[in-house]
């Protein structure tokens, strides 16, 4: 983030409006003068002198009005705001110390007071050092929708992408990921609602039917029993023989269901047992049928559904409930053993006619039930299955009191007569719209304020969210068994486990996260989906070529990732991924067929991003090339050092018509833009940089001629340096490979913490860059560095001073 | 359990058709029992990059005579239209925060606020008319608000000079810090307003799935609730959000049940997806806000005809640059003439939408009397990105309190929220001011 941005930064000046604005704070300009000269940078004030010299020198251009380059002093007013600002300050230094500001055009700065002000920031910026560091505090994040889907696909087992439908995740400092600007609106609510039924639907095969239902309740009953209840709702059979039945009308011939909610009295060595029974349907055929005789183990905690299925022939029939095995001890000498078993029914219920065959049971469903609830043990088996099933949606063990509530819910169902699997698709419908898995919760903990390890500017968050950091970094998905084991046993959080943990997951094929969610938004690679090539001028631009190039990059990142190689190999690699369209359109013949493989390349041409389709077609303009994009992109993405944004009324460049084109070549036209002086300090590096790319065409193929003209890729620095083509580009870029590895540390972090970089993450930036240097810029070692940096480990207390 | 076919067959087939006679019977308790008067609705229409302002203007202040070319296409409905010249979103101006005038211009639109110039952390503008509109209706529909859009958020990069892309493709902001993400498919617009095709659902079935919905909002209330106490500041915010889209959920369900019905779509076709033509895509999605008007589903809307600094070319009109390119166009004639074109265009989408309501009759009336609806730009010329002379459209009669078929021409300057305020009395919303107001419009009745 150094020079070169320094260069652009303060590089646009307006010289009348600095006149007027020198005369006017003239006078403050002399009372700080007194003093301030004589002590030097050491002993200078930020308010007596450095912030008079700014004003006078630079507050012309930077100022409250006008804010050339988006940059003004004015909201410094002491020297904490400075350390604050530390990236503005590092460039005004730099842009000062090698003379880039104030302009040529403008008041001239005396060398002593040049040197004046660089000493004083940078003695500040030094001084303001890295032993008191902030590790930032993360925003509650929400889960965004790739890593809904993926935690959807590792938590329950299907893979159906239900945040495909979900609104777009509004984008902050580049990803889609930062927790400030992740918002919930009542649609995406009422999404998430909506997918978690659907998503239990699939998952879970609740035993329910989809076919009109009748039900009774026992008191409308007739009954050959002696009519008490039980708790006004069942109706107890207390004698064998004892029955309960009622007519209901069978539309059609077919399978239908017959349920009794019932549970037993227990006593003796058996259960109460109950037969089922349907009549003939007319008095030529009266004879009950015996469609099952059923043990009722349930008690009365847990009343259980009873089911009996039985072909029936359409019209009238009876179907009755009978108490077979009445058995009783009143008068036992041992009180203890008297007793009576009873049957006791609330309600008897036909479904049908019901599908013949029953649906397969998805895996996702014998994966989620851990057991088999067993008659009259359902509370229990729900209460392990929701357990389970809850401490991995919410990514830490469940709370007994939480688990309590979630029951509340299977309980209610079954009080509804539903099955017990219908019971647990709610009850993870409840979990799965909880605050507790659609957001990534870290808490503040008292206790770990006061423990090892924890200062002011932050306290260790715990092995859950540790884990949860993780595995949303490297995997943009839930932490599997293996990290949530390390967490329950509170070891994960050792630097030596971390670090082979995070190696194990960049392992892991779910990292092709990183590729699809940090490459592609780094890269700007999502972008071209909406980009639409002139099909008259670009007919070999279509929907294939459009996915081969985003392949194409994407399986060159991952290749860096998984082999480890180093991360400024992205620049420049001998090496790329093809298949037959993308290397027809890179005139590459040997390569046939559909299927991407690695291809060594036969020269400069190509090799790295930045000489990738992709990367080329995002940066162009409908019609034509645009250099500016292409020069942007580079000292954006790949060096960092984003240029100011153009002020409003500057003209953008015309677009090639017949007219334009008689005017000149593109280049000449752009030399012409850059005459006006306003335009030209931003202008020269970025334009010498898309120019180097002009032998690529805007949908990235290969040209020695632009219309008519010959393509000159020639430019020269704002340094002063030549660039010649692509490979002019690359060595120049290799020279700045400091800039490029600190701005990939950068993004990398930005996208693991799910927030913007703030002033004090400059020291554990400055810290990654140096130690990967040592690894030879390893991919992993960014990995390892970040994740073991504070930042992702620790997080500042609320209402802890910043 | 509800009967269902998998998603996935849905999507392949072309579209499901939803027979369903419109009785007055079906039509839901808020609008039979105003059967005498029909509902009042209020929806705002942007289009980016601002517009070709001298094929847009009518000459003279006072009854509109022969349209401009660009808004000729909204001729059969002249008589239900005012133009009105001389409005101002203030704040899209930079007030020293430097450029992003795309950006600022969408997020001031209906606000009125400026917003903070911020990347990512602490977006804040201001609340739009129509949430506030949607937030203090006095009367109730299912769907407090539709924010529907053409086109979906940014997916990576910055969107305008430092500024979030929440910005540029958001113009409701149901609080200062919370834009509200807006509907880009019609078929998940018409699953919203109708459920997904489901409509042979027994009421049994129904009301027992809807009750298990309320007790599942119930305890994520309360794990919400116990959470928030836990949380520092910034997190209660998010977890704010989460709460307001809570509670909306249980009172819609409260709702429905009262009105015992699950939406008439009235014969409708389900659409099967987002076209790729963006005439067909307008088109569709002013079918499912025309359908979501008419069963009075809702009364307020929002709807983007394109995100803030679209670069959309527009082929089926032959035009292959970007939209934002040419915006720039330094007064270029070429270009001056794409704009118009692209300006018309999106008119003439816009005249399919008021043909309808006007062809629909309402009451008295037709639809489009009493409907309310901004159409505009928060940039006037797309060169200089100027926020004042932004065009904007009034179109319908407010239920007969608006008088129509003129050009009206405000002193410069006049902030555009005066324009919502206007309106928001109409809807029987109390509003003393809202951004920058500084009163009520003038001249509209």
């Amino acid at each position: 983030m150094r020079s070169s941005s320094a260069v652009i930064l303060f590089s646009i000046l307006v010289a009348p409006a600095l006149a007027i604005y020198a005369a006017d704070s003239a006078p403050m300009a002399a009372k700080g003068g007194k003093g301030g000269h004589q002590n030097r940078a050491a002993g200078a004030s930020f308010e007596n002198s450095v912030l008079p010299l700014m004003t006078r020198y630079c507050g012309g251009c930077h100022g409250e009005k006008t804010q050339v380059a988006g940059i003004s002093f004015h909201t410094f007013k002491d020297e904490a705001s400075v350390v604050k600002g530390r990236r503005t300050w590092e460039k005004v230094a730099e842009a000062v110390k090698t003379g880039h500001m104030p302009p040529k055009n403008a008041v001239p700065l005396p060398a002593k007071d040049r040197a004046l002000l660089t000493g004083w920031i940078e003695t500040k910026l030094a001084s303001a050092g890295c032993d008191l560091r902030d590790s930032g505090r993360v925003t509650l994040r929400r889960l965004n929708r790739a890593e809904y889907n993926n935690t959807i696909r590792d938590l329950v087992g299907i893979d159906f992408r239900p945040a495909d439908d979900f609104p777009s995740d509004d984008v902050g400092y580049g990803f889609d990921n930062i927790g400030d600007v992740l918002t919930i609106s009542p649609l995406l609510m009422e999404k998430y609602l909506n997918a978690a039924e659907q998503i239990t639907e699939r998952a879970i095969a609740a035993n329910s039917y989809n076919a009109p239902a009748e039900r009774v309740h026992a008191k409308d009953l007739a009954d050959a029993a002696g009519g008490q209840f039980h708790e006004n709702t069942f109706r107890i059979l207390g004698q064998t023989g004892d029955s309960l039945r009622r007519a209901f009308t069978f539309s059609k011939d077919g399978e239908y269901v017959l349920r009794v909610r019932a549970f037993g009295q227990q006593f003796g060595d058996e259960p109460p047992k109950m037969a089922v029974r349907l009549d003939g349907g007319d008095r030529f055929n009266p004879m009950s049928t015996e469609v099952a005789l059923l043990e009722v183990k349930a008690t009365e905690d847990s009343p259980h559904v009873y089911e009996a299925r039985a072909k029936v022939t359409a019209g009238r029939r009876r179907f009755s409930v009978t108490y077979t095995n009445n058995f009783k001890d009143l008068e036992n000498p041992d009180p203890a053993k008297r007793g009576d078993r009873n049957l006791l029914v609330e309600w008897i219920e036909v479904i049908g006619p019901v599908a013949d065959e029953a649906k397969p049971i998805p895996e996702s469903h014998k994966r989620l039930f851990v057991v088999q609830p067993e008659e009259g043990k359902e509370r229990e088996a729900a209460r392990l299955i929701v357990e389970r099933f809850a401490t991995r949606a919410f990514r830490r063990p469940v709370r007994a009191e939480e688990l309590d509530r979630i029951l509340k819910i299977w309980e209610m169902s079954q009080t509804d007569g539903e099955s017990f699997e219908r019971g647990i698709q709610l009850a993870v419908q409840a979990v799965l719209v909880s605050p507790h898995f659609l957001f990534r919760v870290e808490l503040d903990d008292p206790k770990a304020a006061a423990a090892p390890g924890a200062s002011a500017a932050g306290q260790p968050i715990n092995d859950w969210e540790l884990a949860s950091r993780l595995s949303y970094f490297l995997w943009a998905s839930m932490p599997d068994e293996e990290l949530m084991q390390l967490a329950a046993a509170g070891r994960l959080a050792q630097p030596e486990v971390l670090e082979a943990q995070a190696k194990r997951m960049l392992r892991d094929p779910k990292s092709r996260a990183v590729v699809e969610n940090f490459a592609d938004q780094w890269l700007n690679l999502r972008l071209l989906k909406n980009v639409n090539p002139d099909p008259k001028r670009y007919p070999a631009f279509n929907d294939a070529l459009r996915q081969a190039m985003v392949n194409e990059t994407q399986l060159f990142f991952e290749s860096i990732m998984r082999e480890d190689r180093p991360v400024t190999d992205l620049l420049d690699a001998r090496y790329t991924f093809l298949n037959e369209r993308l290397a027809t359109h890179y005139g590459i013949e040997w390569v046939k067929g559909d299927h991407f493989r690695k291809v060594v390349l036969p020269d400069e041409r190509r090799g790295g991003i930045l000489t990738h389709a992709s990367v080329l077609t995002l940066t162009s303009n409908p019609t034509r090339t645009s250099p500016v994009k292409r020069g942007k992109w580079v000292l954006e993405q790949v060096l960092g050092t984003p240029p100011p944004p153009a002020p409003p009324d500057v003209p953008a460049l015309a677009e090639d018509t017949a007219e334009m084109m008689v005017k000149g070549t593109l280049k000449q036209r752009m030399e012409q833009h850059r005459r006006d002086p306003a335009c030209a300090t931003c202008h020269l590096s970025m334009d010498a940089m898309g120019f180097a790319l002009e032998n690529f065409d805007p949908i990235g193929a290969w040209r020695e001629k632009d219309g008519e003209e010959p393509i000159d890729a020639s430019g020269a620095l704002k340094t002063g340096e030549k660039v010649d083509g692509i490979g002019g580009l690359k060595k120049i870029l290799r020279k700045q490979k400091g800039e490029f590895v600190r701005n990939f540390s950068e993004q990398l972090l930005t996208y693991a913490l799910g927030r913007g970089l703030e002033h004090y993450d400059d020291c554990v930036v400055n810290d990654i860059t140096q130690r990967t240097a040592r690894q030879r810029y390893s991919f992993s070692s960014f990995v390892t560095e970040i994740v073991k940096s504070d930042p992702f480990r620790k997080r500042r207390g609320e209402g802890e001073v910043q | 359990m509800r009967t269902r076919l998998p998603r996935r067959t849905f999507l392949k087939g072309v579209g499901t058709v939803i027979a369903l006679p419109v009785l007055e019977a079906m039509m839901p308790a808020s609008a039979s029992a105003a059967a005498k008067k029909p509902p009042l609705r209020m929806l705002f229409m942007s289009v980016p990059n601002g517009v070709h302002m001298q094929a847009w203007r009518p000459g003279e202040e006072g009854p509109l005579g022969e349209l401009p070319a660009t808004l000729e296409p909204l001729t059969g409905v002249k008589d239900y239209m005012n133009v009105l010249t001389g409005l101002t979103q203030h704040h899209a101006r930079p007030n020293g925060d430097g450029p992003g005038d795309h950006a600022r211009s969408a997020a001031a639109f209906l606000t009125g606020c400026q917003p903070r110039k911020t990347n990512g952390a602490d977006i804040k503008v201001g609340i739009s008319v129509d949430q506030f509109a949607a937030q203090n209706n006095p009367a109730r529909t299912r769907f407090p608000s539709l924010e529907l859009g053409l086109e979906r958020g940014a997916q990576a990069g910055n969107c305008d000079s430092g500024y979030s892309c929440a910005y540029s493709s958001s113009i409701s902001w149901a609080s200062e810090t919370t834009p509200v993400a807006k509907e880009v498919d019609p078929r998940l617009v018409f699953d919203r307003l109708f459920g997904n095709g489901d409509s042979a659902e027994e009421t049994e079935a129904r009301i027992k799935r809807e009750r298990y919905r309320k007790s599942i909002l119930d305890f994520v209330m309360e794990d919400a609730k116990r959470l928030q106490a836990q949380l520092g500041v910034k997190d209660q915010q998010k977890l704010d959000e989460y709460l307001t889209g809570v509670r909306e959920i249980e009172k819609r369900i409260e709702l429905a049940s009262k009105a015992n019905i699950q939406g008439v779509a009235g014969g409708a076709t389900r659409p099967s997806g987002i076209p790729s033509d963006y005439a067909e895509h307008a088109k569709l999605m002013q079918d499912m806000l025309f359908l979501a008007f008419r069963g009075d589903l809702t009364r307020i809307s929002t709807f983007m005809w394109a995100n803030e600094g679209s670069n959309r070319p527009y082929r089926q009109i032959g035009i292959s640059d970007g939209h934002h390119d040419l915006s720039h166009h330094q007064g270029d004639a070429a270009k001056h003439e794409k704009l118009k074109q692209i300006n018309r265009f999106h008119i003439q989408n816009l005249a399919y939408f008021a043909e309808k309501l006007k062809n629909t009759p309402e009451g008295e009336g037709t639809m489009l009397d009493n409907c309310m609806i901004v159409y505009g730009s928060g940039i006037s010329d797309g060169n200089r990105h100027n926020h004042d002379d932004l065009p904007v459209l009034l179109l319908g009669r407010g239920g007969g309190t608006i008088q129509t078929g003129r050009h009206l021409v405000y002193p410069q300057n006049t902030p555009m929220n005066n324009l919502f305020l206007s309106m928001l009395d109409r809807m029987n919303i109390e509003c003393q001011s809202l951004g920058d107001s500084q009163g009520r419009l003038e001249k509209l009745t």
